[in-house]
């Protein structure tokens, strides 16, 4: 009876203090409406060690860096959460601000927005399944029509619904394949080789979008995809996605 | 009565007395050296109206170099003075005659004044009790050279740009003109500021004399100023006049300063009429002065820690201040930030400050000014201002953020980083109706402006777990699994209908013979068995073959004999065709069951 007693008087004590204790995510957002984005983005990091790929977590580390005036390390994250859960509005919105803020676009101009939300309506990962759903379905319509010479209308509809599905996720395994980064550091310079001794064609400010194609000591050879300008580019100044 | 003669008699007098003129001459000094001057004072009183100059004596013994005329009038007495700058040309006594002054049909003059010049300070020493009656210590040989010392050095603690000067000066103390220059610094930093002077020494005379400032290549240079003095070089006191320029190296490497030139006419001017005074002698010829060219080697700046906020300033002691016009505004209403950089040298070359987008404000395009002003230094300190316009688009506490400006200090070798102090705006709603700033294209009749952008807030939980379609893509290897499980089945599947169908050919064939209305049905029913359960086509080959065919796949001879019979029969009747008997059909039908068998038993 006394142990029951003591156990019930243990929790009594320790209940409030664990209901009463902030999340990590609490804390971050008190810390980001008080304007230290700082401290909130460290605790935004820590957090995604513990749920990686989470595009939540991505998002909220792209505000922090917006609001320390880091566009491009912003629009990297936003990139990153983008690419896990394209439908969510305001991952666009606010990518499409950093993005902006670079002088780049995130619907390529003379493409409806429509189309490209379209495209981008299931992620990577979401096509991916839908797939191998789809093949599935087309093996089994197959599979009847090889052995019952039935439903060959369906079969002929699956197959092209899986060819449809096979051709977008080839394009976007294309985008997916392509090594994205953004220019982190307010300015950095296109050079001809990897190297300062090579003269610099070009600046680019931070937010722009580059695809790397190599790399070769502590510089990434990239192609600016807003203006496709191919050179080397120093590789603090800039953040893989 | 006795007093109105008296008042009388006083006024005469005064009057008398008020309009005595008279002239006075004196010296500053009756003894001195060589490197002195001698200001020699006129003062001429109670002359008013056109006035004619003092006729100054023929002064031999000196150089005349500077001449100012002070007028001064009180209660109506018109007092005039005239000074003098004398430098004397060599050792010895010298008279300066009477100088007369004509007013009036009447002439003035003064009684003589005698100087006694020394080679040195200590003769001065000696001579300065018995000055009013020196006698000459020497009588006469008047070149300069006589009394040249031995070359001298400058004193080390000037700066090395003076003393540079006057080192060169000191080596060329054996010519009566001559030019030279100097820089503060020969090894400078590009975008250094550097001070580069021209003196042009003179002894004698000159006039007419154009000036032509050193060229330069690759170096920004700006005047800063000009300015006059003397030194003593051998002796012998050197009036210089002296030309100051600022530089500022815009690429390292070598930078050539070219030589300045000075085109002077020696002797004097037929047209002066000091000279004319003087008695000086007609010109003599024109001469040219020319400075040595002088080398720079502009080092670079160095890249290792240079701050994203360096624009190009190179030097020590700038200062960075921020200031808001206001810090309580309304929405919609403009402030004004000024930026202010000061610091010694030129800041015109420096790139102008980027300021940083700064949320929840309409910026505008900052506009730059620079300038300089003269130091106490002899230095010049710059400025650049920067001005910009800050709209804020909505209420709220605002800090404006710090701005970095950084620079070059070529003592220290080091960059260094000045921040502006972060200012607090405090902006209200506005209170302007109908006339407020439209930032968008928004009509504001409708109700709806739009203000501003800004990033969506945060996300506060954790993203929802991946829906079915993102975890299948997860199960990869389960997914090729289950499709070639699914393949495997299709290919059985597949198979074991054929195998099936084969397995049903003869239940097949027996159920069509007993059904048989005509030789046609049986024939059908043969065929079908043929072609289902040895793949046999009878339609496409002769009978022969499809005998052989029997035998390949294992049939009797004797079997095959008998289907031979019953294929003939069975053509027999269908190509030449009777009247169906019922009795004749059942009876070709149990036959050819009969073979069926047969070839369902040997088959293969």
């Amino acid at each position: 009876m006394k142990r029951i007693f003591a156990a019930i008087v243990l929790w009594g004590l320790l209940l409030p203090a664990v209901w009463g204790q902030a999340t990590p995510l609490q804390q971050a957002e008190e810390l980001y409406r008080q304007g230290k984005f700082s401290a909130a983005l460290s605790l935004y990091e820590n957090e995604l060690k513990n749920t990686p790929n989470d595009p939540y977590v991505y998002y909220n580390i792209g505000n922090c860096y917006f609001k320390m005036g880091s566009k491009g390390l912003a629009a990297a994250n936003y990139y990153r959460a983008f690419r896990l859960a394209p439908r969510d509005a305001d991952i666009r919105h606010n990518l499409t601000l950093a993005l902006e803020s670079g002088g780049e676009r995130l619907v390529p101009a003379g493409i409806p927005t429509v189309l490209h939300q379209a495209f981008f309506y299931l992620s990577y990962t979401e096509i991916q399944g839908l797939l191998y759903i789809l093949l599935w379905l087309f093996c089994t319509l197959a599979s009847i029509w090889l052995v019952k010479r039935k439903l060959g209308r369906l079969v002929v509809t699956s197959a092209g619904l899986l060819l449809l599905c096979g051709g977008w996720f080839y394009l976007r395994h294309s985008l997916e394949s392509e090594e994205l980064a953004v220019v982190a550091s307010p300015v950095a310079e296109i050079r001809s080789g990897p190297g300062t001794n090579f003269p610099a064609s070009a600046s680019v400010a931070q937010g722009h979008l580059i695809v790397v194609q190599d790399a070769k000591d502590d510089w990434y050879e990239v192609i600016v995809k807003s203006q496709g300008i191919k050179g080397w580019v120093a590789k603090d100044t800039v953040e893989r996605i | 009565m006795k007093k109105v003669f008296l008042s009388v008699l006083f006024f005469s007098l005064a009057a008398a007395a008020w309009a005595q003129v008279s002239i006075t001459a004196r010296v500053n000094k009756t003894a001195l050296t060589l490197d002195d001057e001698l200001t020699l004072s006129v003062e001429i009183n109670g002359a008013s109206g056109n006035m004619m100059m003092p006729s100054l004596p023929s002064l031999p013994a000196f150089n005349v170099y500077s001449r100012e005329i002070i007028q001064n009038t009180l209660n109506g007495k018109t007092t005039t003075s005239f000074r003098y700058t004398l430098m004397p040309r060599f050792v010895g006594k010298a008279t300066i005659g009477a100088i007369r002054f004509t007013h009036n049909g009447k002439t003035y003059q003064t009684d003589p004044i005698t100087v006694n010049i020394y080679r040195n300070a200590q003769g001065v020493q000696n001579a300065q009790p018995a000055a009013t009656t020196a006698k000459a210590v020497s009588t006469g040989n008047y070149d300069s050279a006589v009394v040249k010392k031995a070359p001298q050095k400058a004193d080390p603690n000037l700066p090395p740009l003076e003393r540079s000067l006057a080192n060169q000066a000191y080596a060329r103390g054996d010519e009566n003109y001559f030019l030279v220059a100097a820089v503060s610094d020969v090894n400078p930093y590009v975008n250094e500021t550097v001070s580069l002077a021209v003196r042009f020494y003179y002894n004698r005379p000159f006039y007419d004399a154009p000036y032509q400032k050193p060229s330069t290549s690759d170096i920004f240079m700006e005047e800063a100023g000009s300015s006059q003095g003397t030194q003593s070089i051998g002796g012998v006191l050197y009036r210089y006049e002296e030309q100051r320029y600022l530089l500022t190296a815009a690429a390292p490497g070598k930078a050539v300063i070219g030589p300045a030139t000075v085109r002077y006419m020696t002797g004097s001017s037929p047209l002066s009429a000091l000279d004319r005074l003087f008695g000086g002698s007609l010109v003599q010829a024109e001469e040219t002065a020319q400075s040595e060219p002088i080398t720079l080697q502009v080092r670079a700046l160095p890249t290792d820690g240079k701050p994203k906020s360096f624009y190009g300033a190179v030097g020590d002691g700038y200062t960075l201040t921020a200031q808001a016009d206001r810090t309580e505004v309304e929405a919609g209403e403009a402030v004004t930030l000024t930026i202010t950089v000061k610091g010694p040298g030129n800041l015109k070359p420096t790139a102008d400050l980027q300021l940083p987008a700064i949320d929840g404000f309409k910026m505008y395009s900052t506009q730059a000014t620079s300038g300089s002003v003269p130091a106490s230094n002899g230095q010049i300190r710059g400025y650049k201002v920067f001005k910009t316009v800050l709209v804020p688009v909505a209420s709220g506490i605002y800090t404006l953020p710090a701005v970095a400006w950084s620079y070059f200090n070529p003592a220290e070798k080091a960059y260094k980083i000045l921040k502006t102090e972060p200012i607090q705006l405090k902006v209200s709603p506005s209170t302007k109706t109908g006339a407020g700033i439209d930032f968008g294209a928004a009509d504001p009749s409708n109700g709806f402006q739009t203000l501003g952008k800004d990033i969506s807030y945060l996300k506060t939980t954790h993203a929802p777990a991946p829906g079915l379609l993102a975890r299948l893509s997860t199960w990869q290897t389960l997914n090729w699994l289950m499709l070639a499980v699914l393949a495997l089945s299709v290919l059985f599947a597949s198979v074991g209908r054929k195998s099936l169908a084969q397995k049903r050919a003869y239940a097949a064939a027996k159920s069509r013979l007993k059904k048989a209305q005509s030789d046609e049905d049986v024939a059908d029913a043969v065929s079908g068995y043929l072609q289902q359960k040895l793949k046999i086509s009878t339609g496409s080959l002769p009978l022969k073959a499809i005998v052989k065919a029997l035998q390949h796949r294992g049939i009797t001879p004797a079997t095959a004999e008998a289907f031979l019979l019953l294929w003939q029969r069975l053509d027999t009747a269908r190509f030449a065709p009777g009247t169906p008997d019922a009795q004749n059909v059942q009876h070709l039908a149990q036959q050819a069951l009969d073979i069926l068998k047969l070839l369902e038993e040997e088959a293969k």
